[in-house]
């Protein structure tokens, strides 16, 4: 291996797909978006919604969407988690909700 | 000769950019008549302008200040364009059934324009006034998708064609919108048949007066404006900006636009604007830091600015994201922060970053110094935002304006008429 092995490491922790771990990355993932609109000090947990607590607009989540892209490749469909949710759903969507979402992909490609 | 009816929503931005239209299309021979809120269509487009009453909703309905997101998309199109189109739609018959148009143009967002005329079997052409709509924002959540259709196909049950199921915020008639490629970028559009005009920016001098000569000639202008319809939802933010503009009083001359009189008044208070601004008489107590300010650096806050004939003297545009203030600052070639609110206004101000001619601020957290910061990067040359915008502006001059739309309009009702006479 050439590559600067510890930096490599820093930057990307190993994907775990438990629910504690997902939730970190999401949240860290969330204020690395919110962070230059000056949300720097956001609690972020499982209940905090996407829209009331957070403001996002449908353009940061295809910014969120790319970076679940970095974080878990392939792994992950964002898209197809968007696609399945009504209205009312959208409005209302947690992190939470994403997390379960993640968790769930993740386990289900672990075997492959 | 053909008889153009437009049919409008009660929303100042919606109307404005087909004053132009008519204009033109009276040049060439035609006639025009709106239908819609007739004090508002007469006042923009003049007294003597043919208009057809349609209801309107009370006064009273007004969206929640705060809503902004899916939640206020929801309301938008549940609570607002679809009671809109059920109002308006025994107006728009009357209309049709009295002025006998030949061809109906329907703002995308006044619905029973589109579904009225279906009914009658009179051809209809779509005028689209933001580039959101056009980028297909839904094709990633068929649910919400589903939502709307179902929203639309019970309009059409009550007063349109129910045989029909295409989408009547694109008519297959026609589509001219009011926006460019450089916006859009180059990608497919999700309809056939759109005509891409540009902004149609109207010279008519405006009434109100402006103290040109309190502009300073040797500091950079920026002017502060969020449109004509987010009045409630700007104290916070306008308080934000105008500290922005104190911290950079060396080098920057401020404008901000008050139609609510949140600031409490100025120096010199302006005059009520044409969207029915407070009444300056009526303003409260002098704020004595914003006095005092605007008398030291010369921070010029007004209830309503001529934006057109002001964009020639400014350096940067600080606004929501509306599609109007966008479009006419990019054709004056002036750099834009944009601190979009909702509705459109996220997805416009996403193509003017991705186009290099701006930079967004999140509405509802930034703080001065974050505001003053994006406000030095777009009149920074260095970061290329000028001349990106000068670049779009071109563009935006050369896709033709009203007088693209208005020949477009003469073709279509051209063909129409050839269709009719053919059987």
């Amino acid at each position: 291996m050439t590559t600067d092995a510890t930096g490599v490491a820093a930057a990307q922790p190993q994907v775990r797909a438990d629910a504690g771990a997902v939730l970190a990355d999401i949240a860290g993932m969330l204020r690395e978006l919110l962070e230059e609109y000056g949300l720097d000090e956001a609690e972020i947990g499982r209940e905090t919604t996407f829209h009331d607590d957070l403001e996002l607009e449908s353009i940061d989540l295809v910014s969120l969407s790319g970076s679940l892209r970095e974080r878990y490749g392939d792994r992950v469909n964002f898209a197809e988690f968007v696609a399945d949710l009504e209205l009312d759903e959208i409005i209302a969507l947690t992190v939470g909700q994403l997390v379960d979402f993640v968790v769930e992909s993740l386990r289900s490609t672990e075997a492959g | 000769m053909t008889r153009f009816l437009f049919v409008v929503p009660p929303l100042v931005g919606h109307t404005n950019p087909l004053l132009g239209v008519a204009a033109e299309l009276a040049r060439d021979g035609h006639r025009v008549a709106w239908a819609g809120y007739g004090d508002l269509i007469r006042r923009l487009a003049g007294e003597e302008t043919e208009t057809y009453e349609t209801a309107m909703p009370d006064a009273g309905l007004r969206r929640p200040p705060k809503l902004i997101g899916p939640a206020a998309f929801r309301f938008l199109w549940e609570d607002f364009f679809a009671p809109l189109a059920g109002l308006m739609a025994p107006g728009v018959d009357a209309a049709i059934r009295a002025y006998e148009p030949d061809v109906v143009v329907a703002d995308q967002h006044a619905v029973a324009g589109a579904l009225v005329a279906e009914r009658h079997g009179i051809p209809y052409v779509t005028s689209v006034t933001t580039s959101a709509e056009l980028t297909d924002p839904l094709s990633s959540m068929p649910k919400v998708d589903a939502w709307l259709k179902g929203i639309f196909a019970g309009l059409r049950e009550e007063f349109g064609d129910p045989a029909r199921d295409d989408d009547p915020r694109f008519s297959p008639h026609g589509i001219i919108a009011f926006t460019g490629r450089a916006l859009l970028g180059d990608g497919p559009l999700p309809w056939d048949g759109v005509r891409l005009v540009g902004p149609t920016i109207d010279r008519r001098p405006s009434p109100c007066d402006f103290p040109y000569d309190e502009l300073d000639p040797g500091r950079r202008k920026v002017l502060v404006t969020l449109g004509t319809a987010n009045a409630e939802a700007g104290e916070r933010f306008l308080g934000e900006a105008v500290a922005a503009l104190e911290s950079m009083r060396e080098s920057v001359q401020g404008i901000v636009v008050d139609p609510g009189g949140v600031l409490g008044a100025p120096g010199q208070p302006g005059r009520p604007g044409p969207a029915g601004g407070a009444d300056t008489g009526e303003r409260s107590a002098l704020d004595g830091q914003l006095d005092r300010a605007a008398r030291e650096s010369g921070l010029l806050v007004r209830d309503y600015v001529p934006q057109l004939e002001l964009l020639a003297h400014l350096d940067a545009v600080v606004c929501h994201g509306g599609h109007n203030t966008v479009c006419e600052s990019l054709w004056h070639g002036v750099p834009l922060v944009l601190a979009p609110i909702r509705d459109d206004q996220p997805i416009v101000s996403g193509q003017v970053v991705e186009a290099g001619a701006g930079v967004r601020v999140r509405f509802n957290r930034v703080d001065a110094e974050r505001l003053a910061t994006a406000v030095r990067t777009v009149l920074d040359p260095a970061g290329g935002h000028r001349a990106a915008a000068e670049e779009i502006g071109r563009s935006l001059r050369e896709a033709g304006g009203a007088r693209a739309a208005a020949e477009e309009l003469g073709r279509i009702a051209a063909r129409q008429a050839d269709y009719q006479a053919a059987g």
